[in-house]
């Protein structure tokens, strides 16, 4: 786990989670312990008990889908990628995000 | 010796002890509660499953069968509990247990602090209870300076604010005093 910097924080990471593990699925096919792993040397270094219902709510929402691949060892996995809707949202998301950014930095000034 | 208990996760067989079966099934029972309404509930009950198998089977010995504590608390620990999307923080442990307990309050205090703490109690304006202190001083004639020093001599003190002026005055020199009777009392006692 990446150390805490402070408590009022965890609401802003907890709301970008989404959004990271978009961009995650949005980059190729993945299933969850590759998502853990990019996601686990930042920030917002999470677990299996918060990103299945995470995918779950995504795919819900028709962001994401899934399908079973097969795998060496083991059951057949659960592939995620991004959906026609995930992408629009992802994009949606990307100039949000900057123009939060340059009203950040600009606000104050 | 623990009995063994065989169970499927996700339709894999596993044999765990007995103990770590009784915190995988309250994990699961807890993951359940929290999933209560989620149209995906089952299915994320199912990757859960697969996922304690997955953390399990990486942290068997070779030639182990039986899971124990050893492997299934740190895999539980890797997996975390079930957070549900958009759901607001688990409400921090309030810090004094919801009612504000009965101390003397050092800080600000005219004596030693007890009317400051039923105050803060009572949810009262401090300067209403001091008032009422000194009335019932004169109608009891007295009284209230015994009650006043008991409940000084018996009522914890409240922690000092560490990045506050040092206490001066009548208020020091109570906490000072109390304090040290209650040392030389208690090393009487033992």
């Amino acid at each position: 786990m990446h150390n805490e910097p402070e408590p009022k924080f965890t609401p802003i990471r907890k709301g970008l989670l989404e959004f990271l593990v978009l961009k995650i699925v949005g980059t190729e096919s993945v299933y969850v312990p590759e998502i853990l792993r990019r996601l686990a040397a930042t920030e917002f270094a999470t677990q299996e008990g918060t990103l299945y219902p995470l995918l779950s709510k995504l795919r819900r929402e028709e962001l994401v889908q899934y399908e079973w691949q097969e795998s060496d060892a083991g059951p057949p996995r659960k592939y995620y990628r991004l959906t026609k809707s995930g992408r629009t949202q992802l994009a949606a998301f990307n100039q949000y995000w900057a123009r939060i950014n340059k009203t950040i930095s600009d606000i104050g000034l | 010796m623990q009995p063994v208990i065989k169970i499927s996760l996700n339709r894999n067989a596993f044999q765990f002890e007995q103990d770590a079966h009784d915190r995988l099934k309250h994990y699961l029972a807890d993951a359940a509660a929290k999933l209560l309404g989620n149209e995906d509930r089952a299915e994320i009950l199912l990757d859960l499953e697969q996922a304690i198998a997955d953390q399990c089977r990486k942290r068997m010995q070779s030639g182990q069968d039986v899971i124990t504590m050893a492997e299934l608390a740190p895999a539980l620990e890797e997996i975390g509990s079930v957070e549900i999307p958009g759901s607001p923080n688990p409400p921090l442990p309030p810090s004094t247990g919801g009612a504000t307990p009965l101390e003397q309050i050092s800080e600000g205090a005219i004596i030693s602090g007890v009317c400051k703490g039923l105050a803060r109690t009572a949810r009262m304006d401090v300067t209403l209870v001091r008032v009422i202190a000194v009335v019932l001083l004169f109608i009891t004639g007295g009284a209230m300076i015994l009650l006043y020093t008991i409940l000084m001599l018996l009522l914890p003190f409240a922690p000092l604010d560490p990045h506050a002026a040092p206490l001066r005055g009548l208020p020091a020199k109570c906490r000072e005093y109390v304090l040290l009777i209650r040392s030389r009392l208690a090393s009487l006692t033992r």
